[in-house]
């Protein structure tokens, strides 16, 4: 294959990926996924508090993420995410929701139960806590009922097998003595034990609001969390909220690019219609593996990823203008327009792929250390610099090449461009 | 086309002047006034009212004060509205309180957003971030000085270091708020900085494999020239957007928007005004080159 056709070849295949990728990501707001403080909702980072007792491993983290993940759903909420940050945080993502202290309270409750002995009262009539007899782990069911008696909201709990026979050896033990229900540290009630309970199940009364007990019941359900977890971050954004911010980031970025485009064909003329379409190109591709990237749950659209987008698509025109820059210059040194466009096509890959890949390996490094905001950031822009190689070399290059040997010849001056032709 | 050739490196000498005084006004606005955290970093609460109508500051600091919310410091928002910070670290409490003062206020619940962050998650992000601007300066050393030289990837940290500095004393002296966003963009124009001191360096490294007739000063005072225009461009098409994000683009994105403007203008300055010098007056120390100045003296 001659070179010429090889330039055809990739020209051709970057217009199929082009095609394929706007397949891919059109209509953008339902291929791209939006992120919260676009979309609108809640977003939470709770970070896990490790003490001596309870050090904070993978393991460990991996159960917080499974109760908390557990306890979101109980709460009726779709398309929730729950996602691990760093070491010792989980990013809970809950689009579109409306009552935000349930989540809120649902989701900052350790929900750790035991049943201790009370061994007496100290001055101001509060039990003195004794050994642990069982915890929560036992639990299998809760249900909310009402205490038949004093008409008080209760939750009713039922143990497993395992349970139900600490449970009967427990009470028969201890007729006539008082135990206390202790929910993260706080006693929520002090009962007598009027008889030996053999059927595994028991109430929990402590003054509950229909809400509290309706949370008591969901922690209970879902189990303890094996760490407790505290708010890092919290971030409630309405959705009306959210679309206006897009909506004045996409018109300010679209206004930014078309100065950029009416600037690059003020300067280079043709050429500046080249860098168009370079940018266009890599646009397309960029939006279709988001668009992919969104597919898997990979990827969601925040603001400053916005801002991130329109950096990069800066970064594609910086490719156009360094090889246009280095042809120029060739041409200037008295090189025909075939061979400036050969040389100087090769050169300016040669640039920017150094100062890509030391951009791309300090946008790794954000990537893999950094939370927040940073590491969306630094995902599109590496994204961008891998696509933005693609670009200049499959397709500004192969244009370069097949336009110096073709139009610019018979028309230097629409592109800017002097001499060259001298040995045509 | 006829060109220009600007003597960049022999005004060197003005452009280290130029960018002493920006450092030192930069530190000292640092160390003296220094800078201004988000609630990111502090703890607290961000609530933001959107389409208040006739509210005025006066409604809404009463309403908080009904609520028993104390020290709420309340301004009026750029598009109208209001956005109120308090010290609360608890999100519940926070969303109670804002549920409680939109009912008082009778502005719908569809319109605003809540930010709470807990006390002690800044640190977390300082130290990741600090630890991520570490290792990517490691990282940057090791493939400069592998695939170039390592006075090359040292005097590109220096203008590194150089647009960071100026960047942070920018928003020192005009008191602007650092968010986690901030912090981005100044690892952004980290990238930008080291893309414009790279694309410069290629050239120098280029014109100095050939190096015979001139002192290795002028040879990277025209390879500065050569890659000027590029530059030039570079930095205006990378500018326009976010200078357009920084007017009309709304509360988030204008915050970006601003640290991506100084620190390009910064980066785009510092290739040429910083780490072309030093580095040229380095090379120069050598043998070879210091023999070439000698024989080159006028020659630039």
């Amino acid at each position: 294959m001659d070179p010429k056709q090889r330039n055809v070849l990739s020209i051709a295949l970057i217009v199929v990926l082009v095609g394929v990728a706007w397949w891919g990501f059109w209509p953008l707001d339902e291929k791209i996924t939006q992120g919260l403080d676009i979309q609108g909702g809640l977003s939470v980072i709770l970070t896990a508090q490790e003490t001596s007792a309870t050090p904070v491993t993978n393991d460990v983290m991996d159960r917080a993420e499974l109760v908390v993940r557990n306890r979101i759903d109980k709460l009726g909420a779709s398309e929730v995410t729950v996602q691990r940050q760093g070491a010792d945080s989980l990013l809970v993502q809950l689009p579109g929701i409306k009552n935000s202290e349930e989540a809120l309270d649902a989701l900052g409750t350790t929900g750790q139960l035991e049943i201790r002995d009370v061994e007496s009262t100290d001055a101001t009539g509060n039990p003195v806590l004794g050994p642990i007899l069982l915890t929560g782990d036992v639990i299998t069911d809760a249900t909310i009922g009402t205490d038949p008696t004093s008409g008080e909201i209760e939750v009713a709990v039922t143990f497993n097998s395992e349970g139900t026979k600490q449970w009967a050896e427990i009470t028969r033990n201890r007729i006539g003595r008082q135990i206390a229900i202790v929910l993260d540290g706080k006693i929520e009630s002090a009962p007598v034990v009027r008889e030996a309970i053999l059927d595994g199940s028991t109430a929990i009364s402590g003054g509950f609001t229909a809400d509290e007990a309706k949370r008591l019941q969901t922690v209970l359900e879902t189990g303890a969390l094996p760490v407790s977890l505290i708010f890092s971050e919290s971030r409630g954004v309405s959705a009306t909220l959210g679309q206006d911010s897009l909506q004045k980031g996409v018109t300010s970025a679209l206004i930014g690019l078309g100065l950029v485009m009416i600037y690059l064909a003020l300067y280079y003329r043709g050429f500046g219609v080249m860098a168009w379409l370079s940018m266009i190109t890599f646009s397309s591709l960029f939006l279709g593996v988001l668009a992919i990237l969104s597919n898997y749950g990979w990827f969601a659209l925040s603001l400053p990823g916005i801002a991130g987008i329109v950096l990069t698509i800066g970064l594609a025109a910086d490719s156009s203008i360094l090889i246009m820059e280095r042809f120029k210059e060739e041409v200037r040194m008295g090189k025909t327009f075939r061979s400036a466009a050969r040389s100087g096509t090769k050169h300016a890959i040669l640039t920017f792929l150094d100062a890509d890949l030391v951009t791309f390996t300090s946008a790794l490094m954000l990537y893999m250390v950094a939370i927040g905001p940073v590491r969306g950031f630094a995902l599109t822009l590496m994204i961008g610099i891998v696509i933005d190689l693609v670009v200049a070399t499959l397709f500004t290059r192969s244009v370069m090449i097949i336009l110096a040997e073709s139009v610019v010849p018979k028309m230097p001056t629409l592109f800017g461009v002097k001499g060259g032709g001298a040995n045509e | 086309m006829s060109k220009v050739i600007f003597d960049f490196m022999g005004k060197r000498n003005y452009m280290f002047g130029f960018s002493a005084v920006l450092i030192l006004v930069s530190v000292a606005a640092l160390l003296f006034q220094g800078l201004t955290f988000g609630i990111e970093f502090q703890g607290g609460t961000v609530m933001h009212f959107v389409d208040t109508g006739d509210i005025t500051i006066e409604d809404v600091r009463s309403a908080f004060n009904d609520e028993g919310v104390e020290g709420a410091q309340i301004q009026t928002a750029d598009d109208g509205g209001f956005i109120v910070r308090t010290s609360e670290g608890d999100p519940d409490a926070a969303n109670v309180a804002y549920q409680a003062v939109i009912e008082k206020l009778g502005i719908t619940e569809e319109n605003g957003d809540v930010t709470t962050i807990g006390p002690g998650w800044g640190k977390n992000i300082t130290r990741s971030s600090m630890l991520a601007l570490a290792l990517s300066i490691a990282a940057i050393l090791l493939y400069i000085s592998v695939r170039f030289e390592y006075k090359m990837s040292l005097t590109a940290i220096v203008a590194l270091v150089h647009d960071i500095v100026i960047t942070l004393g920018v928003y020192s002296l005009m008191g602007r708020e650092v968010t986690p966003n901030t912090i981005a963009a100044l690892l952004t124009i980290m990238g930008y900085s080291l893309y414009d001191t790279i694309v410069v360096f290629h050239r120098i490294k280029e014109n100095g494999a050939r190096l015979v007739k001139q002192s290795f000063m002028s040879m990277a005072n025209e390879s500065v020239n050569q890659v000027l225009a590029r530059s030039i461009n570079t930095t205006v098409t990378s500018m326009l957007p976010p200078l357009m994000m920084m007017f009309f683009g709304g509360e988030t994105l204008k915050d970006f928007a601003f640290a991506l403007v100084i620190g390009l203008l910064s980066g785009a300055y510092s290739s040429i005004g910083v780490a072309s010098p030093i580095y040229s007056m380095w090379k120069e120390r050598e043998p070879k080159y210091k023999a070439l100045k000698k024989k080159f003296a006028r020659a630039s």
